[in-house]
């Protein structure tokens, strides 16, 4: 087996949320000395990627993504120590904070999200339902975030978001993070009203969302 | 049956595990097993199945489905488990009936069989959040008028005092009796005091708001109906138990409300019929449902009239019609707003396919995806009332042949739907009647519906 084909194979193995055949190719790439930082950007990264596009044309659905981060993380396990011996990390575009906000206890689409920018390359650090405003901006300055994801699914729980940006300019914090709002009742005009830098209405715009907002940023830095 | 404090016992013993655990572990592999063993297979070419076997299997494979997963108590972090047994027993014990409204406008909503032509039971009206008290009361006003219908839900008010509502908050307990009262006071200057509202507190988020709001004086009853969520998927927390447990002791009228996502954690359609049905049960046992308030939904377009979750209503509608004694409303969201011909394509496909799949009871389909804020007018509970009534006049197999001439129609628009108008946009707001532009749009959109076969009186 070649290089291609590994990483193929690797690829594959993501998409079909294989575990065993993850651990397989994990351990070729390792046998073969090929640059495990290579193996995770184009082999797991790429097939959670194709993934994530049957899953937004409706091809696939939530149950075969969860099973593929599954297979993803078990990857990624084997291939760490190389990593780490070589000095090399998986860089991540950016750190992002997501949670749903205040009295609101629906998770499945926040969930959704966070496994799709995770497997954009972010960093995600989900703070599960019902959070206090509070927590979040607490949470963010604890992880360095760079971007706020408030999710909200219900209309009696979106002020909960505005909420979160209002403390954020109150505590002089709000040009410190992004904040981006989603949610089943959210829209491009709530957003723009409560003055949230973005709107996603799916996970994948949310993806598009946030690179554009942090290219913004590292334009202006 | 086993009673509620059995339920809870079982919420504070039951085996312990993560929810993602419970998610990964047991929710999603064992509903994959169940679809797998017992060969649920959905047609994209028959929205509106007319298989009467297919439906038992599928009741059956709900049952078996409960049994092997239970559901999740969040704040214990444990499962409610229910053997098999016991779940037949509660749909042997369940009445079938639930005792309603009060006065000229009691009733009692019964159950119904796939392609009986029995008129459901026509409940009218929406929780869509509206601005003003003056528009609540018109909006309430113009749906009561409707003679035929025989429960109500009411508008949520969004603000009180130019406060927003904040879940779990005091506004909300302000702004959930306010609404109630200006929901029983507009069915009195309608006539029709005595007619149930089967929505509430439809957007109480926490216990404590449906508790205060039901308070006598501010003119609620136990023969209303009282809504308590499930949260998806197989899940329950203390706050929908604390209803639960408050509303049993009262003897109100408990709509056990659940929503299964197809695309999330159900996966595909086939998934999303069995947790459907499931939750029907789950509605028995855990909730103590005297009735169901039910709508499937699909994850990424937030409506009810996909090919796959229409295949999913009828699948899981005819399947607890014919084998679940609880009366269910069925509830579809539209993607197309108020004052759009999408709409009323859509609302026809989703009508057809639950009333002739044998729903109990339908609610006027939701415009705009319920969330336009004054996206809902009398205009679509009128229509909503009508096409019941027509969609009863219709067998499964005539039902499938509609709405596919329907899909035809709207389906490649979903993901753009148009979200159409509000109330004050399309209705004068002072004398309560449909602008001209809307009622000449609901006049062609009747008359095409009627050309294609629909027997609209």
């Amino acid at each position: 087996m070649d290089q291609k084909e590994i990483l193929e194979n690797l690829s594959m193995a993501i998409i079909e949320g294989d575990e065993d055949k993850a651990k397989e190719y994990a351990n070729e790439v390792l046998q073969n000395k090929i640059d495990p930082l290579k193996a995770v950007e184009q082999g797991l990264s790429k097939g959670m990627v194709t993934l994530g596009e049957r899953f937004e044309k409706g091809e696939v659905f939530l149950p075969d993504f969860l099973i593929a981060a599954d297979a993803f993380n078990v990857a990624i396990e084997l291939l760490k120590p190389a990593m780490e011996a070589q000095k090399k990390q998986v860089v991540k575009a950016g750190t992002v904070l997501i949670g749903t906000v205040n009295g609101d206890v629906h998770g499945i689409g926040k969930n959704i999200v966070a496994i799709v920018l995770e497997a954009n390359g972010f960093g995600v650090v989900d703070i599960g339902v019902d959070n206090p405003s509070l927590k979040f901006i607490e949470e963010a300055q604890k992880v360095k975030a760079d971007v706020i994801g408030l999710s909200s699914l219900m209309t009696t729980t979106m002020p909960a978001q505005k909420e979160v940006i209002d403390i954020l300019k109150e505590m002089d914090f709000r040009k410190k993070y992004f904040v981006i709002v989603g949610g089943g009742p959210v829209t491009k005009e709530w957003a723009d009203k409560i003055g949230a830098d973005g709107y996603a209405g799916s996970a994948f715009q949310a993806v598009e969302v946030i690179k554009k907002l942090l290219s913004q940023k590292k334009m202006a830095d | 049956m086993i009673n509620f404090l059995d339920v809870y016992e079982r919420a504070i013993k039951g085996p312990i595990m993560s929810e993602k655990d419970f998610d990964m572990k047991v929710f999603i592999p064992r509903l994959k097993n169940v679809v797998k063993a017992y060969g649920i297979q959905y047609d994209k070419e028959t929205p509106v199945p007319s298989d009467d076997k297919a439906a038992d299997n599928l009741y059956k494979a709900a049952v078996d489905f409960l049994s092997q997963v239970g559901v999740y108590c969040q704040n214990t972090n444990r499962i409610i488990q229910f053997t098999q047994k016991e779940i037949l027993e509660a749909v042997r014990e369940a009445p079938g009936k639930c005792f309603v409204g009060e006065g000229k406008e009691a009733g009692v909503f019964g159950m119904r069989k796939p392609d009986e032509r029995k008129v459901p039971w026509l409940h009218v009206g929406s929780g869509i959040v509206t601005t003003s008290e003056e528009m609540a009361t018109n909006k309430i006003e113009g749906y009561a008028s409707i003679a035929e219908l025989n429960s109500i839900s009411i508008p949520a008010l969004d603000s009180i005092r130019g406060i927003p509502v904040l879940a779990g908050s005091p506004a909300e307990i302000y702004a959930a009796i306010r609404g109630v009262k200006v929901g029983r006071e507009a069915l009195k200057r309608a006539g029709r005091p005595g007619l149930p509202i089967m929505n509430l507190i439809s957007t109480a988020a926490a216990a404590v708001t449906t508790i205060a709001a039901s308070a006598p004086q501010f003119g609620l009853r136990p023969t209303d109906g009282w809504l308590c969520g499930a949260i998806s998927e197989m899940k329950i927390d203390f706050g929908t138990m604390n209803k639960v447990a408050y509303l049993l002791n009262w003897g109100a009228n408990i709509g056990a409300e659940t929503s299964p996502i197809l695309g999330g954690y159900c996966g595909g359609a086939a998934g999303t019929a069995v947790v459907s049905t499931a939750y029907i049960l789950m509605g028995l046992l855990v909730q103590k449902g005297n009735y169901q308030l039910s709508f499937p939904i699909h994850f990424k377009y937030g409506c009810c009239t996909t090919r796959d979750v229409l295949w999913t209503v009828s699948a899981s509608c005819q399947a607890a019609s014919r084998n679940i004694p609880m009366p269910v409303i069925w509830l579809g969201y539209i993607a197309g707003g108020p004052n759009t011909k999408m709409y009323f394509y859509e609302a026809t496909a989703y009508l057809l396919c639950a009333v002739a799949s044998g729903a109990p009871s339908v609610q006027t389909p939701h415009p705009a995806k319920a969330v336009k804020v004054d996206g809902f007018t009398p205009m679509e509970c009128i229509f909503g009332v009508d096409m019941a009534k027509a969609a009863s006049q219709v067998n499964r197999q005539q039902a499938n042949e509609l709405v596919m001439r329907l899909l035809e129609k709207y389906e490649s628009q979903i993901e753009t739907a148009p979200s159409g108008s509000r109330y004050q946009d399309c209705y004068d707001v002072v004398s309560g009647k449909p602008g001209e532009d809307y009622a000449q749009l609901y006049d062609e959109v009747r008359e095409e519906l009627a050309r294609m076969g629909i027997p609209l009186t």
